[in-house]
């Protein structure tokens, strides 16, 4: 009810005009952090002593030359796993309200470092031992201790984490600067007008952050792998959704709603940085921005829970590229460079000298 | 009290020295019987090759990698040749890893005795972050897509899809076969004089005399099931190795001490974990010494290397730890020759009978998991 309800307003101020939603877009304005905090969290960004095994570092399914994503339709998980959603972008990930492509952290990102810390299929961290190899890093002591800690600590390193993640901004988009081609003028029109697509991808990261229906298919390949779907069981589970073992389907917002109406709904994904960020959709199902494009002009997909506002569009042949082409357009610079990387391996640990006598 | 029986012990030994052999069985030793059953977990066969399996299946762990027998090899004693047990990928352990076999007459399990049955410790060791590091659910959940398994625990158990719980229960069930009562030492104790040798039998009298072992190694299993602080030097690895420094800080951590412990603690404190009094700080359990001749090195850190070093060990009083206090009054120097130590070695030695090793179970896989037709 509040959803339509809001789908209504939006779609009101839409026609009201296109000018007035195109003001509301503007760049993004980097958030404030601490460069020294920043730093270590950049380190601990790409260190792979944050899960159990040592395997796995937040870069190894958010890689920076792909918008902080992994390329693939699910990404990978902890060993042994394998993971049953699309690795969402961590482009403006310090703007959101809430995260996960079903919503289900919607506190702080201090939260979401924790998650995907300890999650037993993400990286499956005992953090009591993540902060005692953290003491054991010379690196490490010196940055915490220049980020105003006096030792490594499991809070610290969350703390890092946030600060690096609110410095992946988006940088230079043609949205932007204003260099936005003939083309994405006119797929702008459309977005806004014709494609109705700003009813829920608004503001300036072009989300509302609400979950909706769109119709997504699931994807069959979550159940044919049991390392998948048994990951898919555990989370179900432990959700406490009803039926786990017969489940055949990614309820969605459904999991922290237990309501019928929120089933198979996910987060509205902001558009920016879409060029680098392919396959889309919770699932990865859809390949191309093209074919995104052709998905909504069908009007979504088929769900009894689908939501309202999506109706065939009968965008034209040259429409639909003219909407392409604006999306393209909400793609700035890429993050591989060497603010968002961190450039050598050098994760050792050193011994504890006269480690009978150490106060440590 | 205690006192009294040692001096009887070793007078009855002195005055029998020469005609102790093919007669002399001292009272607070026996052959091992078969293991305690507990009542809400009889034994089936069933139940003991779902645990058999289980037992060798990786799939009981966070990176489907460290099954039970990744540290408690059957080739190994059952156990860990090394002073510290191998820990998950990307750690170490920071204890000796213990044998299975007998392991189901304790009474309670983990060097420090933190775990009341067999039950909850396979559940810790699947668990633990520097052992199985693996959760309940995922594990759970990996089991149902196993088809063997699934057909097991609906047998053995009459679970719908196999529960987590059930597969810690299997698991003791098969540790309560991996038993050893036909050792030379339980053949004599049984009444076959020529079980043990002329100098086996020798050293059984040093064991329950002049050396003074019997004082807490007796009973079938030859433990007492108390707990000691023995002067056992801390794990050398601790001073060289920065994973070892890393999981000694953990234990710490997780287990639980004031931050002035957590910073300047350095040895073990065993016991101490689970009461909290400094009076026991530095002990561990008596173990037994069945099955000894395969698991090696020794100790609750693995610090001693052979049963010869053992014996020269206690008959030097024992050694020296941080816990220096709280050392047992029982052990002192004893002055044994070096052909009674070869006797007392020769003795232990007649405590492990042949190795147990049973061929390893087919290991089944997960499969994909077709819908229901529910």
């Amino acid at each position: 009810m509040p959803m339509l309800f809001r789908t209504l307003i939006v779609g009101a101020l839409i026609a009201s005009g296109s000018l007035m939603a195109q003001e509301a877009v503007k760049p993004l304005v980097p958030l404030e952090v601490n460069p020294a905090l920043s730093e270590l969290g950049k380190r601990l960004f790409y260190d792979p002593r944050l899960s159990g095994d040592t395997s796995l570092s937040c870069s190894s399914c958010h890689q920076a030359d792909k918008a902080f994503t992994d390329g693939k339709a699910m990404s990978q998980a902890y060993s042994g796993g394998a993971h049953f959603r699309n690795a969402p972008t961590l482009a403006n990930v310090g703007y959101r309200a809430a995260w996960l492509h079903d919503g289900k952290l919607g506190t702080n990102l201090n939260d979401v470092a924790r998650e995907m810390i300890t999650e037993t299929f993400l990286m499956n961290m005992d953090m009591r031992v993540m902060q005692e190899r953290f003491k054991q890093d010379p690196v490490y002591v010196e940055m915490f201790k220049a980020a105003g800690y006096s030792e490594p600590s499991n809070g610290g390193a969350r703390k890092a984490l946030q600060a690096f993640l609110k410095t992946i901004v988006s940088r230079n988009a043609p949205i932007d600067t204003g260099a936005l081609s003939d083309a994405a003028q006119r797929g702008q029109d459309i977005f806004l007008g014709k494609g109705q697509c700003a009813s829920c991808h608004t503001g300036e990261r072009y989300t509302d952050d609400m979950p909706h229906n769109t119709g997504v298919p699931n994807n069959p390949d979550i159940w044919s792998d049991p390392a998948r779907h048994s990951v898919f069981v555990a989370y179900a589970k432990f959700m406490g959704v009803e039926n786990y073992m017969n489940l055949r389907e990614d309820l969605g917002a459904y999991v922290r709603t237990h309501r019928e109406e929120t089933k198979r709904s996910f987060l509205t994904p902001s558009l920016r940085e879409l060029t680098y960020t392919a396959p889309y959709m919770h699932n990865g199902m859809i390949a191309t921005l093209e074919d995104v494009v052709e998905f909504y002009n069908e009007g979504g997909g088929e769900d009894v829970n689908k939501d309202s506002a999506l109706t065939p569009l009968g965008l034209s042949a040259g429409e639909k590229d003219d909407l392409v082409a604006f999306l393209q357009a909400l793609s700035g610079d890429s993050f591989a460079i060497e603010a968002y990387v961190w450039p050598d391996a050098d994760y050792g640990y050193r011994v504890i000298e006269n480690w009978r006598d150490a106060n440590n | 009290m205690k006192r009294t029986k040692t001096l009887i012990a070793g007078l009855v030994v002195i005055g029998a020295a020469t005609s102790l052999v093919g007669s002399e069985r001292p009272s607070q030793l026996a052959p091992l019987g078969p293991p305690p059953i507990p009542a809400d977990n009889p034994q089936t066969p069933e139940k003991v090759a779902l645990g058999e399996m289980l037992f060798f299946d990786p799939i009981l762990s966070g990176n489907l990698g460290m099954a039970c027998s990744s540290c408690h090899m059957p080739d190994s004693g059952w156990s860990v040749q090394s002073k510290i047990s191998f820990g998950y990928p990307g750690t170490t352990h920071w204890r000796n890893s213990q044998t299975i076999i007998n392991s189901a007459y304790y009474g309670k399990l983990f060097l420090a005795g933190s775990s009341k049955s067999l039950e909850s410790q396979a559940r810790s060791a699947a668990r633990g972050g520097v052992a199985g590091n693996g959760e309940d659910d995922m594990m759970e959940a990996r089991l149902a897509f196993v088809p063997e398994y699934r057909e097991a625990f609906a047998m053995v158990f009459g679970d719908d899809w196999p529960n987590i719980r059930h597969a810690y229960m299997a698991i003791a069930a098969y540790e309560r076969t991996l038993v050893q009562t036909d050792t030379p030492f339980d053949d004599y104790m049984r009444g076959d004089d020529n079980a043990l040798s002329e100098q086996q039998q020798r050293g059984l009298g040093i064991f329950a005399g002049k050396g003074n072992c019997i004082a807490c190694h007796n009973g079938p299993l030859l433990s007492n099931e108390a707990y000691y602080n023995l002067g056992v030097p801390p794990y050398d690895g601790w001073d060289d190795d920065p994973f070892a420094q890393i999981t000694f800080r953990f234990e710490l951590y997780a287990k639980g001490v004031t931050e002035a412990m957590y910073r300047s603690t350095k040895d073990d404190p065993g016991l101490y974990f689970r009461t909290k009094q400094e009076t026991d700080k530095g002990k561990f359990r008596v173990p037994s010494l069945r099955y000894t001749q395969y698991t090696y090195p020794y100790m609750h850190n693995g610090m001693i290397e052979t049963l010869r070093d053992v014996v020269e060990f206690y008959n030097d009083g024992g050694g020296e730890n941080e816990f220096a206090k709280n050392k047992t009054a029982l052990i002192q120097p004893l002055g044994l020759t070096d052909g009674e130590m070869d006797d007392l070695v020769a003795f232990l030695e007649s405590l492990s009978g042949e190795e147990i090793l049973p061929p390893f179970p087919d290991i089944p896989e997960m499969q994909p998991l077709p819908a229901a037709s529910n």
